[in-house]
């Protein structure tokens, strides 16, 4: 992917692009029937149905990166093994494999942000007002990557973000959520704190087709059953754990074999 | 010289009409659609009310006629109009494709006479006096009296017409020779024998009798193909192996059959597609919303008293299931199927099958299950159960062995006894499915 730039020209070409199509041009081409801000359809004389089609969720593949550099995933493992470290409770986000999810998000139309609009005016929202910015995720988080590796060779005698002490990482971390670092490039530190917090979660709890949770490891210590169905035998027996195994979209072990 | 000149000619021949016969009996297992297209604005056609006028009585007949014979179900492909034909017929040697048997006095019957209409019921025999390929079912159709054949007729030239022309077929030599048909109807087209009623028959037993064996042509499917690809003897009803499908024994038989079904199950099943034990799902599917939903309570009836007369099929032996496949088996159906059937199968009468004590899913050949959980079913809407439950397709979630697996354990639990399956039957069906790879609705979201 190339890398973002964000220089004026581009800058002012895309909001031009944007404030001439519209909402509706800016999303519609991405957006899938069913999803936020998708067309409407109309359906007549029956539900569609064709035999052999199915609603799949869409998975991934490999095992390689799609998205990050080497040195992004070194800072990536090194932020994600802070917000959830691995400990006797449970595997950590970099045991459960999220920097691989959040690769492949990024590297996918969550990265390219096919689902928020993009356009100008830039103001500072409130925090009801959800995500606003000028960048995808995707541009998030190479651009926030790069300015606090800038901010880190600046404060940290030239080390990159990954080469700092777990402490040292835990207290920037703590700075950026509660806002007190000012990084360049036009990169909010806070923004970009809480879009990481919020994907290494998703990448540690979400369906193991998706590339994190590796081996339900996030589910079996919290003792979710996953994408279990029928509970009704289960409703009225307070106090009992709950037996079933985890299961994620594409089963578990027991599918495939007796033990 | 001479003679060895003709000796090898007459062989050439032999050669060719066995092979066609051959390739018959392989087109005869699966000259089914590959897709249902039920709609239920096309069973509206076959409903609209006749006004009263000098022939309305026989109309009204003939339009009867035509959901008792669930005409629609072949003569309709997708996003065509009622009788317009061009339903591809999928067979292992080529396409056959429906007629159009509308109005339309070019392209459909509307300038047929009642004897050229006669022939093509009676004998196979179309318009322009050839041979018509019997996945037309004029080998049942031919039971008709000639009164009805008349009123048919009648009804369809009342039809709207519709100005398409089917394609035309697509077949592989010797089949795509018209001619070939003419050797099948000598050694394989034989009038019904006369039903013969059994002495505590109910009175409406013999009316079923003549709906089961003539117009509704229920063997064309649920009978077994001899080599000649007609009706294999001895094996009446006992259920029939499609091409991707089965259709299932109608017989007396607990396990397979009908054994367990009572007549008013069956009424239920034939008027709204759905009862306490199974749905009509694919070819079925259609029949109902065509044909069964649309007749008389009378008719279904008597179908129903007449099929539950039909002696037990002998029951086969039963290889034992391997326990580990059973283990994983029951992992599988615990996770991927409780959703709707529940756990135990115990199912939602009406709306989600119980699997327990299932015939579909005893079936000896478990093609039909092996279907149902790849490609997913829609159960076929009628007037009394408008809205066309589905399940899904299961291809792009399970492997072959995981569907062998759940099948094997679908098989041989709550009751249930048949044969194990085992995976490479599943990837045969999959190739024939073309759901190798997996095939995505436009409503699947984002993709990578």
């Amino acid at each position: 992917m190339d890398k973002p730039k964000l220089d004026r020209r581009h800058f002012l070409l895309g909001s031009a692009v944007a404030a001439t199509a519209g909402v509706a041009g800016a999303l519609g081409a991405k957006v899938h029937d069913g999803e936020l801000g998708a067309p409407p359809r109309t359906y007549q004389g029956g539900v569609p149905w064709q035999e052999g089609l199915a609603d799949a969720p869409p998975g991934v593949s490999g095992t390689d990166y799609k998205f990050f550099t080497a040195a992004e995933r070194e800072f990536i493992e090194a932020a994600v093994s802070r917000l959830i470290p691995n400990d006797e409770v449970g595997p950590g986000a970099v045991e459960a494999n999220v920097p691989f999810f959040l690769d492949r998000q990024l590297a996918g139309p969550f990265g390219r942000g096919d689902h928020y609009y993009l356009g100008g005016p830039w103001a500072k929202g409130a925090p009801e007002q959800g995500y606003q910015s000028r960048f995808s995720p995707a541009q998030m988080y190479r651009a926030a990557i790069g300015a606090i590796n800038k901010y880190t060779h600046a404060n940290h005698n030239g080390a990159d973000f990954a080469k700092l002490s777990e402490d040292e990482r835990d207290a920037l971390l703590k700075d950026f959520e509660a806002g007190k670092v000012q990084l360049e490039d036009g990169v909010d530190a806070k923004a970009f704190f809480t879009m990481l917090l919020q994907n290494t979660k998703e990448g540690y709890f979400s369906d193991p087709i998706y590339g994190g949770n590796k081996d339900m490891g996030a589910w079996k210590m919290i003792g979710f059953p996953g994408a279990h169905y029928d509970y009704r035998e289960w409703v009225s027996r307070h106090g009992e754990p709950v037996p079933f195994p985890p299961v994620g979209f594409k089963g578990r072990p027991g599918w495939n074999s007796e033990t | 010289m001479r003679i060895l000149i003709r000796v090898v000619l007459v062989l050439i021949v032999l050669g060719i009409i066995g092979g066609a016969i051959m390739a018959w009996n392989l087109g005869r297992a699966s000259a089914l659609p590959s897709g249902p297209v039920t709609s239920v604005a096309a069973a509206k056609v076959i409903t609209q009310p006749i006004a009263d006028g000098p022939n309305a009585e026989q109309l009204r007949r003939g339009q009867y006629l035509v959901r008792m014979g669930d005409c629609l179900s072949c003569h309709l492909r997708a996003g065509g109009e009622p009788f317009g034909g061009g339903l591809g017929l999928n067979t292992p040697f080529g396409v056959i494709y429906s007629s159009n048997i509308s109005s339309d006095p070019t392209n459909g019957i509307g300038n047929w006479t009642p004897d050229q209409f006669y022939k093509a019921m009676h004998d196979g025999i179309g318009g322009r006096g050839q041979h018509l390929y019997p996945a037309f079912p004029y080998p049942w159709f031919r039971n008709l009296e000639r009164d009805d054949d008349d009123a048919l007729l009648a009804y369809l030239k009342t039809t709207p017409p519709v100005a398409y022309k089917p394609p035309g077929n697509d077949l592989i030599f010797p089949m795509n020779i018209r001619f070939m048909v003419s050797f099948w109807n000598v050694i394989a087209l034989h009038d019904a024998p006369k039903s013969q009623a059994p002495a505590d028959a109910p009175p409406d037993w013999s009316r079923g009798a003549v709906l089961v064996r003539g117009l509704g042509h229920c063997s064309a499917c649920h009978t077994a193909r001899n080599l000649l690809g007609a009706d294999k003897k001895g094996h009446d009803l006992e259920g029939g192996v499609l091409d991707a499908y089965v259709a299932p024994d109608l017989t007396g038989n607990q396990r397979t059959g009908l054994g367990r079904w009572s007549v008013d199950d069956i009424t239920e099943y034939l008027k709204t597609g759905r009862n306490n034990r199974a749905s009509a799902g694919g070819p079925m599917g259609d029949v109902v919303t065509y044909s069964t939903s649309l007749i008389t309570d009378e008719d279904r009836h008597a179908i129903a008293v007449y099929l539950k007369s039909l002696p037990a099929s002998p029951d086969t032996d039963i290889a034992a299931a391997d326990a580990g496949s059973m283990k994983r088996g029951a992992a599988i159906f615990s996770d991927a199927c409780t959703a709707c059937h529940l756990e135990n199968a115990v199912g939602q009468p009406t709306l989600f099958p119980p699997l327990g004590n299932n015939a579909v899913a005893q079936q000896n050949d478990p093609t039909g299950v092996l279907h149902i959980i790849l490609a997913g079913m829609r159960v076929g809407p009628s007037p009394t159960r408008p809205s066309p439950l589905t399940m899904p397709s299961f291809a792009w979630k399970l492997t072959d062995q995981q569907v062998a697996d759940v099948t094997t354990y679908v098989r041989n639990s709550w009751g249930n006894r048949a044969s194990p399956v085992k995976a490479d039957q599943v990837a045969k069906l999959r190739r024939k499915l073309d759901l190798v790879n997996v095939r995505l609705t436009d409503n699947s979201g984002d993709q990578p």
